[in-house]
Parts: structure tokens; C-alpha cells; sequence
């Protein structure tokens, strides 16, 4: 089977319009992370923090040209990172329009960022909006698609939380399966009054500033954002990132919103994981975590983590960066995983102070040079979808 | 390639293999909705919180699952998931001015609800996962099937294709144009020369493996697209054939998937046209209307007619002299721009 | 209102907010559980169940873990109902 590279990168969060910015910004220890979301009008706009990527849906679209009718927030900053993305790897437009060029993109939010429009549109029959086809998942690929008129395998993935881990993987199947030489893999979602609500009807939305694997989080915060990676079999005189050497998805099958206490879901994604990579746990050395910050996942994560390595290795969230991506989220931290892996550094998990009472783990607290050479990314989701992912160096 | 060994399937009708149009289903107030049975596999603790999504693909998966334990990975394709608790969930927001919010509809409007309560009910804690490309979502699904399959080839899958009507998409859809305006009788569907379709649902699910000896049929390849190109569509169609058929093999039936939308009809037409005159053309839209994974109805509907080597009357568009039915071509185009092509042949 | 007469329409409430299909609120008895054995509510239930005596009865409970010492069963909701309803 084929060997699957990471030829570019790109991505666009709370804390940077490209690699170049979230890389200085995670070396920094900066937070995206404030009150002040001026997206869409919303009750908690002041009363709950947010990690808002700091451009306007208006620049964006000016930005990117967008002449196109019913483009939304997502689509837009998913062409922000994935033009990033395929420019770092060098891909020319007749590369990506090319029959073995595939597209696998995320998302949990889609076009529903405009809720106010879908509720008008769902429940009055009287005039349509320029969105009726802009509302689902899929949309925000089929934009990229039209735009880059690409003609090999099109699709789109939604489990959830570890949603863009699941498209990252689903790429690398393609190239090693022979369905495709090369796949722009990804996700984005942004912020919407949906997911905002639902969170909160939830009860897991934290009233400040998340604090992963800490003794006293108070949940987690959304975010938004877009990352996307160029997966290449062959790389030859390219520029590689890392090697995707292993990955895995696994079912919690517990509950539909929350971790099973023993954590079998991770336990096992992190295992499968280990296992397509041919790797030893004691190989992989940094785990970055899925870490939302909430109760439930630091604690069982962290459970997961002691049950499959013992002794675990250096480990952080980038959560308290760029808040919780959701559909984005696999794909941001893969950059992030990538990242540590190239320039052989960790960046701190912010906001931390004491450790969790019944797992005593500490994450990585500064940032710190040292010899990396497999990183494993972890992302669980609703519905007990657990994917973990393995970059090692190239 | 992969076997399908068992299939199950909620869709607006009880019998598809009637001869007689008179005893199928027909669309009532423009709609074609499933005929849901009484969920006798799913525990009603569970059932009461389930969209109809939900409820369907899990009931139409569950009677299939013999042995939950057993399976690989459980895939589902849907464009939409639960759309139904997704307004209601948002409808809630408006109406309580985002105030004291119930939060289940939220959980259940996810698109991985499915697959996740599939995985819950059958203690499945393996590969899990939720294709959503919309018209090519339940293609995307097969495709994943194929290559777990190669990568763990002793392994068993459950797939499947599920999306449900509720009000809120079909305002939504009505509001771009998907649907006919005049109502239209399923016995009519194909003569209708206006745009628009029947907007309809479903949930079809397939037990996957590589295992020949006990299988219904093969599927040997499936092949997507995205273009309003017709060229291009044709040359996808050649393609396919000729990489998936020998020269000596012919294609017994073309099941297509018009949906008596006139400006969609030009892309069957023209794929209809470069098949051998000796295969039978069927259409199936009229059992199941139109939604973004009625190619899984599709699928379904092939592995019946495999199995009892009889095709309905209201099924032929075109009718040939050939009687043994051994290689099917689906072809779906979801709004004249998603395509995707499967070919599948007799296991028997 | 009388308490019985509370209890009634409060098992009413429940059966109808969180569907659940196959129960009949005269059927719940007082005393049984709410969670685990007895009805088999969850953590979703919970909240729902929150929300429902905040939209039902003006009750406010900002932490689900307060919730749970009060949703214990029809006899420990009512108690509470009748020393904070608002409405």
C-alpha cells in the first residue's frame, strides 16, 4: 500500500490568518479566546467567551473574490486555509482539477452559521434566500469543488467532534487504496448561534476561558476556523511536512453526548492508532489531546491515556488557543501536531493549574525544544466517534 | 468489490414487487414518505427521543444485524441526518429567545446520530463513521465499505443510506425549485414533462463482507462525478464500463434513477444511449421519490430483482428478451450534477 | 393546588416532555427512581427535565448537579416545586 505525505498546510483560526501566524501564536502562548463576538447577533455574545477568527465575513469575501450567490462563513474560510494549503504544496489548478486529486473536507455547522435564515427558510414557504442550497455539510465542499472545478473524489464528513480527523483519515484510504494520488483533506466550521445553544442547552459551555486538564475547568468554548493538509503517496523533491503513519476511529458506544468513564472509545482509537502505525506506545512522544476542557472528556481522556501508555508522554490542548472547533477541529490540531513535529518543538496547554484529583496528569505547561518523532492527535465526538491520528517525521 | 449478504429497507412502500401500480403507494399531498413499521427492535426508552432519521436507519438496520457483535464498522451515508430535531432544536431557540433550551434534539440533530445510535444499541465500539456529500453521500459510504474491506478482508460491515423528509427540508427544497408544482401521481411520474420531482425518503442497509459463497450480489465497482457537463458525464459512463466489464459481458439492466424532472432527464437519456440494445432499461424513483440517498433504495431494490430474477412491470422503461438477470448499472444524479454509477452483478 | 393533584400533573408533564412512548403517567409511582432502575431516565433527561421545571414551573437550576439531588423522584420534585415555583 502507499506511503501518504503531508506536502502543504494551511489553515485560519483565532489566533492567525495562516501557519506562519498560528505558529508564532502557539509558540507565544496567545489566546484567541474574548467576549466580544460580533458575528451575528446572540444573547451571549458578552456573556460567554468565543474564539472568533479576526476577520469579517465581508473581508473574507472580498478577499477571496466570492462572486459566487449563498457562499457562507464556512465555505469561506475553508477556501482561506485550502487555498493556503494547496499554494504551500505547490499544486498547480490543473493538478487540482486532476481525475486523482480528491477533495475530503468536515464539518459539523455547514452552512447552518446563517440560523437565522435556515429558520426563515425552513418554516416560511413564501420566498426562498439566496442559502436553500448552502445549509448542509456538504456544501462547503461542493463549493470548493465548483471553484477549483476539481473532478476526483468529492466528499464530505460529519461525526461530529472528530469529524476532520475522520476526513483526514478517510484521504489517506483513498491513497493507499489507489482511488486517488493525492487528497486535500480538511475541515471547517464556524461559528453559529446553532451550536451555541446547543452547547449551552448542554450546560458544557464554560463562562470563562477554558483551563484543559485542569482540576477546575468549567467546560469548553467554541471556536471557529479552517485547516486543510495536502496528502501526497508521492512526495519525491517535494517539500514534506510529516508522514501520516497511522490512524484509527473507534466507537464509545455509551452515551450520545458524553465519554464512557473507562474510556473505551479512546482507549481503542489511540491503540488502533499505535497499531496501523506499527508503533510501540512508548514510540509516540507527544499526544495532542482532544482536551475540550468539559468534565467529561479531560477526565476520561485522560483515564484512556494511563490505561494505554502507563506512563504517558508529554501531552496538551491547544483548546484554550483556538477554542473548540468542532467539524474543524481534527484538521487544526493536526496542523498544530505537524507543527511540533517539523520544528521539533511542544507548545504549552494555557491556562492550566492543578492537576485532576483521580489521574494526577500534567500537560505540557511552556513551550519547550525537543526531539519529536511521532506526535498522536486525538478527537472525540458526540456520538462516541473517537479518532486518533499518528504524523511522524518524514 | 465487495458481497452483500443480507439488505433490509424502509421506504414508502409495502411491496415493491407487485406487478400492479394500483396496489403501490402513490404520493399523497406532493410527498412520497416511508412507510414506517412498528419498531418492534428498538427499546422504547430509546425510541421516544429518536428523529424519524434515526428511528428509520436503526430500524431498518437492526433486523439485519444478527450477530452486532460480529461487525467491523458500521457506515452510513445521509445528507441531512436528523433535519427534523435540527428545527425543532432551532425553532425552540426562537420561540424561547435562546433562553431555557431542552438540549435533546440538538444531540439528535447531529449526522452521526445514526451510525452513533446504531454503535449504542449494538455495542459495536469498531470503525463507526458518517459520509454527508449530499446526492454522493451514500456512494462515498460504499467506497469506504470496499476499502475497509481491503484493508480487513475477513472483516463484515454494516452500510447504509438513509435520509428522511420532514417539513422543514421540503420547504426548504420547495423553496429552490426541487419539486413539482402540479401534484403528480407516481403513475404519471415519468410523463410529466415539467421540472421538479416527488420529494420522497428512506433508509436502506446492507451487511458487507468479501464472502462469495452465500452472497446476493457483488458489487463491482461504483465510480462518482461532479458535472452538469453532459460529455462528461458520458465519457465517466464509458470509462467505467470499460474497466468493469469484459468485452464478452453485457449489461442486463440499466436501473436509472429519472425522477421526471425535465431538466434532469437529458443525463439518463444520454447514459441510457450508450448501452448495448439489449438492455433492459428500469426506473425506481416512482417507488421511493427523490432525496439526496435514494441510490441506497436503489441498491436495495437491485438485490431484489437479483435475487428473484423478476422484474415489476412498473419498473421497465425498456423492455429486451433477455430473461437471466446477471449485471446491473445504477445510475443516480442528484440535481443534474452529482452522478454516481455502480455496477453490480448475481451472485446466483 | 393540591400536592396529589401536583404530582398528577407534574408525571403528565414529564411523560409528555420527554415522550416517553409506553408509560402512563398514573403508572409512576411516587417513590420510584427517576434514573437507573425505575423509569431508566439519562443525563440528557437530566437537563430536559430542568428546563422543564424552569419553563413549567419558574424554577431556576443553574447546575445539573444540584438538578440531580432534586430529580430523584416524583416525591422530591414536588417538594421542591412547592417551596420555589414561581408560576
Amino acid at each position: 500500500m502507499n506511503r501518504v505525505f503531508v506536502t502543504g498546510m494551511g489553515i485560519i483560526s483565532a489566533i492567525g490568518n495562516s501557519v506562519a501566524e498560528n505558529h508564532l501564536a502557539l509558540k507565544e502562548g496567545k489566546s484567541g479566546i474574548s467576549k466580544n463576538l460580533n458575528l451575528f447577533p446572540t444573547k451571549y455574545a458578552s456573556l460567554l467567551p468565543f474564539a472568533q477568527v479576526g476577520i469579517s465575513t465581508n473581508e473574507l469575501s472580498s478577499k477571496l473574490k466570492i462572486i459566487e450567490k449563498g457562499v457562507t462563513r464556512t465555505s469561506m474560510l475553508a477556501l482561506h486555509a485550502f487555498n493556503e494549503a494547496v499554494e504551500d504544496a505547490g499544486l498547480s489548478g490543473s493538478i487540482i482539477s486532476a481525475h486523482d486529486t480528491a477533495l475530503i473536507g468536515a464539518s459539523t455547522v455547514g452552512g447552518m452559521c446563517l440560523t437565522d435564515e435556515l429558520y426563515e427558510d425552513a418554516n416560511k414557504c413564501e420566498q426562498g434566500s439566496d442559502y436553500t442550497q448552502s445549509y448542509d455539510c456538504a456544501s462547503v465542499c461542493l463549493f470548493l469543488q465548483q471553484r477549483y472545478k476539481m473532478s476526483g473524489i468529492i466528499n464530505t464528513i460529519n461525526t461530529a467532534c472528530s469529524s476532520a480527523a475522520n476526513a483526514i483519515m478517510y484521504g489517506a484510504m483513498l491513497i493507499k487504496n489507489g482511488f486517488a494520488d493525492r487528497a486535500i483533506v480538511g475541515g471547517a466550521d464556524s461559528l453559529a448561534k446553532f451550536t451555541i445553544n446547543g452547547f449551552n442547552a448542554l450546560h458544557i459551555l464554560s463562562p470563562e476561558t477554558c483551563t484543559p486538564f485542569d482540576e477546575n475547568r468549567k467546560g469548553l468554548n467554541l471556536g471557529e476556523g479552517a485547516a486543510f493538509l495536502v496528502l501526497e503517496k508521492d512526495a519525491a523533491e517535494k517539500k514534506i511536512y510529516a508522514e501520516l503513519t497511522g490512524y484509527c476511529n473507534a466507537n464509545d458506544a455509551y452515551h450520545p453526548s458524553s465519554l464512557s468513564e473507562q474510556g473505551d472509545g479512546p482507549f481503542f482509537s489511540m491503540q488502533g492508532a499505535l497499531q496501523s502505525a506499527g508503533l510501540a506506545a512508548a514510540d509516540i512522544n507527544f499526544i495532542n489531546a482532544h482536551g475540550t476542557g468539559t468534565e467529561n472528556n479531560d477526565e476520561v481522556e485522560s483515564r484512556a491515556m494511563i490505561r494505554l501508555f502507563n506512563n504517558p508522554p508529554d501531552f496538551a490542548s491547544s483548546k484554550a488557543n483556538v477554542g473548540h472547533t468542532l467539524g474543524a477541529a481534527g484538521a487544526v490540531e493536526a496542523v498544530f501536531s505537524i507543527l511540533s513535529l517539523y520544528y521539533q518543538e511542544l507548545y504549552a496547554n494555557l491556562y492550566y493549574n492543578k492537576a485532576i484529583p483521580s489521574t494526577g496528569l500534567v500537560p505540557v505547561q511552556v513551550y519547550k525544544k525537543m526531539p519529536v518523532q511521532h506526535v498522536m492527535s486525538n478527537s472525540f465526538g458526540f456520538g462516541g466517534n473517537c479518532s486518533s491520528l499518528i504524523f511522524s517525521k518524514a | 468489490m465487495m458481497y452483500i449478504q443480507h439488505f433490509n429497507c424502509i421506504s414508502p412502500q409495502h411491496n415493491v414487487l407487485n406487478n400492479d401500480l394500483d396496489l403501490l403507494n402513490d404520493a399523497s399531498e406532493k410527498k412520497m414518505q416511508a412507510n414506517e413499521p412498528v419498531y418492534e427492535s428498538i427499546p422504547p426508552g430509546v425510541l421516544r427521543r429518536m428523529g424519524k432519521a434515526i428511528r428509520m436507519g436503526v430500524g431498518a438496520a437492526l433486523p439485519i444485524c444478527k450477530a452486532p457483535a460480529l461487525l467491523n464498522g458500521i457506515l452510513i451515508g445521509t445528507a441531512n441526518g436528523g433535519m427534523e430535531d435540527c428545527i425543532k432544536f432551532l425553532n425552540q431557540m426562537v420561540q424561547y429567545e435562546e433562553g431555557l433550551l431542552a438540549p435533546g434534539n440538538f444531540v439528535q440533530s447531529t449526522n452521526n446520530a445514526i451510525a452513533g445510535q446504531l454503535g449504542l444499541l449494538t455495542e459495536n465500539k469498531k470503525y463507526n463513521i458518517t459520509h454527508v456529500s449530499r446526492g454522493l453521500a451514500f456512494e462515498n459510504a460504499l467506497t469506504d465499505a470496499m476499502m475497509q474491506l481491503k484493508e480487513n478482508p475477513a472483516g463484515c460491515y454494516l452500510l447504509g443510506g438513509v435520509d428522511e423528509l420532514s417539513t422543514y427540508n421540503y420547504n426548504i427544497e420547495k423553496l429552490a425549485g426541487a419539486y413539482k408544482e402540479e401534484v403528480v401521481s407516481i403513475k404519471n411520474l415519468y410523463t410529466t414533462d415539467s421540472p421538479g420531482c416527488i420529494a420522497g425518503e428512506g433508509a436502506s442497509m446492507f451487511v458487507v463482507n468479501n464472502d462469495a459463497a452465500n452472497a446476493i450480489a457483488k458489487v463491482e465497482a461504483v465510480t462518482t462525478l461532479h458535472s452538469n457537463n453532459l460529455n462528461e458525464v458520458k465519457d465517466k459512463l464509458k470509462i467505467f464500463i470499460e474497466e468493469n466489464l469484459c468485452d464478452d459481458d453485457k449489461i442486463d439492466l440499466f436501473l436509472s434513477g429519472e425522477n421526471g424532472d425535465n431538466r434532469d432527464l437529458k443525463y439518463y437519456t444520454a447514459c441510457e444511449s450508450l448501452l448495448n440494445s439489449n438492455t433492459t432499461v428500469g426506473r425506481f424513483k416512482h417507488l421511493c421519490g427523490e432525496y439526496p440517498t435514494a441510490s441506497a433504495f436503489a441498491l436495495w431494490l437491485c438485490c431484489i430483482l437479483l435475487q428473484k430474477q423478476n422484474i415489476p412491470h412498473h419498473i421497465i422503461k425498456k423492455k429486451t428478451t433477455e430473461k437471466k438477470l446477471k449485471n446491473v448499472l445504477l445510475y443516480n444524479n442528484y440535481k443534474g450534477y452529482q452522478h454516481g454509477f455502480m455496477l453490480i452483478k448475481s451472485c446466483r | 393546588m393540591e400536592t396529589a393533584e401536583l404530582k398528577l400533573q407534574l408525571k403528565k408533564q414529564i411523560v409528555e416532555f420527554l415522550n416517553l412512548i409506553q408509560v402512563k403517567p398514573e403508572d409512576i409511582k411516587d417513590d420510584e427512581p427517576l434514573f437507573g432502575e425505575g423509569l431508566g431516565l439519562d443525563s440528557i433527561d437530566s437537563i430536559e427535565l430542568i428546563v422543564l421545571l424552569g419553563r413549567e414551573y419558574g424554577i431556576n437550576i443553574q447546575d445539573p448537579k444540584e438538578g440531580r439531588k432534586i430529580l430523584v423522584d416524583i416525591n422530591t420534585m414536588v417538594a421542591y416545586i412547592e417551596q420555589h415555583r414561581t408560576k
